[in-house]
């Protein structure tokens, strides 16, 4: 674990404080000041992230450190079009996620800014990535939700059921998870060659993608005659692409052509 | 006798159903383990003959499904998501190994499915090497010319300097600039980069200089002033990078980060140039069926490059099925359940 004495480092030090107190005040029932503070957080985020952009000179979506700090500041926007939208409620738990996300790049990852090979150079890279992003945040949501209705949750405010709401998330993430997959198949068959190389991260991300597939087939299937089975299996993809996102990067027993996304 | 009917088509689509399910399992099984054994095993494993009748199975299965479930062939979201997939697999199953050999001993022909190019500046050449090992090669029905190889490196090019008790320093390799790196270790000032550095001696001096006949040599030289005003000059090379004498207190290394590779080529039929194009990664040439890729090139002297060839049979069905599975998934998932607010009916 590194701290960063560095702007970026402060900046990403006070969104995680501010989301930490976002959700304990709302925690407290004082839901005005934790989503004004929930808010607060996600500038600090954001401008962590401009200035990352203007240090590194090109989307900064190229290494873990960069991947987890766009990933903390997607979980506002889409906190409150859930919330907004599609009535999925969860906004404590979503400021928690900010702070969970927030600190690896702000402890553990290496934020040394890195010119980008060949290989990234790509007008696909950013909508790869960051398409990514966005249905790893809403399947995380999605986990979260699941967890509640198997810990028993109910709904508030006329919002969803947890099991109805992890069914609507999914339902969201999906079509970004399949875009996400298609496009980063039709970069390496620009980059390398081959729509599909059968890399471990390939593989992985395949498996992901799967695993989503068997919950809206067994989803539809069974309805919600299941929901402690269909809240398992979400919880399940998270784990998956949890897996696909950290431990194929991070360990040695992926090598592969991803292995500059560390 | 009509109810009877009716349980059996009842039972045949859940079994359908039922089958889906299970196969997609049994996928995301084989690709965790695929992760596993790593991507070189991976392939060899998806392209075995139990993985081949498992491809074929599950195409068919999904085609049947969209034939005999009215929800498939109805719901035009659910349609077009399971039409694409149907699309990605025959696309894939067409550009396979299998898919290859089955159509070669069919049309009596010997395409080539991938391979790789290696061609020397001003050279050019008709074959590609399938199998480097075995030396087996294959002509292309037209002969790829290397007008020109080049390296380009991200400006300005770095010089990391350290010192004995760890701290260290990185500075642009631009000349003219100089550098204080602190009360104790003095200043470094940028004199002059080299590509192909060389040093002879003229009027008992020694001095350096680019030769324009030599091989790359990259180096930079600096002038080191340390904290008493005593000059010196210190050469650093790219190839040899951290050479210290024993009573240096710095030691240097000079770095440059490749920002693309590029080869000029010429597609040359019956004599005639039909085609220019400078490849680069993520900029491939696509002639005559082929796709030509910057794959690798010679690290030594920069003289030849290096062409991954690949055949793109099935690329375009593969690409329509991507086409119609994310405008499916989006069309079902997002407008009429997501947004439309509708729920999937049991």
């Amino acid at each position: 674990m590194a701290i960063k004495y560095t702007i970026q480092g402060l900046l990403i030090y006070a969104a995680i404080a501010v989301y930490l107190l976002a959700f304990v005040i709302t925690l407290l029932k004082q839901r005005k000041a934790g989503h004004g503070l929930f808010f607060a957080g996600f500038l600090l985020a954001a401008v962590a992230i401009g200035y990352r952009w203007f240090d590194v000179r090109h989307i900064p979506l190229q290494n873990l450190f960069e991947v987890f700090l766009v990933l903390g500041t997607l979980v506002y926007p889409i906190s409150v079009f859930c919330n907004r939208v599609l009535r999925i409620g969860g906004v404590a738990a979503d400021m928690l996620i900010g702070v969970i996300v927030l600190f690896p790049a702000g402890f553990v990852f290496n934020a040394e800014p890195m010119q980008l090979p060949p290989a990234l150079q790509s007008w696909l890279f950013g909508p790869h990535v960051f398409v990514y992003m966005l249905s790893y945040i809403l399947m995380t949501k999605a986990a979260v939700q699941a967890a509640s209705q198997l810990s028993g949750g109910i709904s508030k405010n006329n919002l969803l059921s947890p099991e109805e709401a992890t069914y609507r998330m999914v339902c969201a993430g999906f079509p970004l998870l399949t875009l996400g997959l298609v496009l980063g198949s039709v970069w390496g068959q620009i980059a390398w060659g081959d729509w599909w190389g059968w890399d471990p991260k390939e593989l992985w991300s395949l498996a992901s993608w799967l695993v989503y597939v068997g919950y809206l087939h067994f989803r539809y299937m069974f309805g919600k005659r299941h929901p402690r089975l269909n809240s398992t299996w979400a919880i399940l993809g998270l784990i998956v692409i949890l897996i696909t996102l950290l431990w194929v990067n991070l360990s040695r027993l992926f090598p592969g052509l991803h292995s500059y996304a560390m | 006798m009509e109810q009877a009917g009716l349980k059996k088509s009842l039972r045949s689509k859940r079994l359908i159903s039922w089958a889906n399910l299970v196969m997609t399992l049994i996928l995301t099984a084989i690709s965790i383990y695929g992760a596993f054994i790593g991507a070189d095993k991976a392939q060899l494993l998806f392209n075995s003959i139990p993985l081949s009748v498992y491809w074929l199975a599950f195409t068919v299965l999904l085609i049947t499904g969209i034939v005999v479930l009215p929800r498939l062939l109805h719901i035009r979201g659910l349609f077009l998501a399971h039409t694409g997939c149907v699309l990605i697999l025959g696309g894939g199953i067409c550009g396979s190994q299998a898919g290859f050999k089955i159509w070669d001993s069919l049309a009596h022909t010997d395409t080539i499915r991938s391979g790789q190019m290696v061609i020397r500046e001003g050279e050019t050449d008709a074959t590609v090497e399938i199998d480097t090992q075995k030396g087996i090669v294959k002509p292309l029905p037209f002969a790829i010319k290397l007008v020109d190889f080049r390296l380009e490196y991200y400006q300005p090019e770095q010089i990391m300097i350290q010192t004995r008790i760890g701290e260290s320093f990185k500075i642009p390799a631009e000349p003219g600039l100089k550098h204080t790196l602190n009360a104790n270790l003095g200043t470094v000032e940028v004199v002059k980069t080299f590509q192909k550095f060389r040093m002879m001696t003229s009027n008992g001096k020694m001095a350096a200089f680019d030769d324009p006949n030599g091989g790359p040599n990259p180096a930079v030289e600096l002038r080191l002033i340390g904290p008493d005003g005593k000059e010196s000059t210190k050469y650093v090379f790219e190839r040899f990078p951290g050479h210290t004498n024993p009573g240096d207190n710095l030691a240097f290394s000079y770095h440059r980060t490749i920002r693309d590779f590029i080869s000029d080529v010429e597609v040359v039929k019956d004599n005639k140039v039909v085609a220019r194009k400078s490849i680069e990664v993520n900029k491939p040439l696509h002639y005559g069926g082929y796709l030509f890729y910057q794959q690798g090139y010679d690290s030594e002297a920069g003289r030849y490059t290096i062409l991954r060839v690949t055949n793109d049979r099935g690329l375009g069905v593969v690409y329509l099925g991507y086409i119609l599975l994310c405008a499916g998934a989006f069309w079902h998932l997002w407008f009429r359940h997501t947004l439309g607010d509708r729920e999937i009916e049991d």
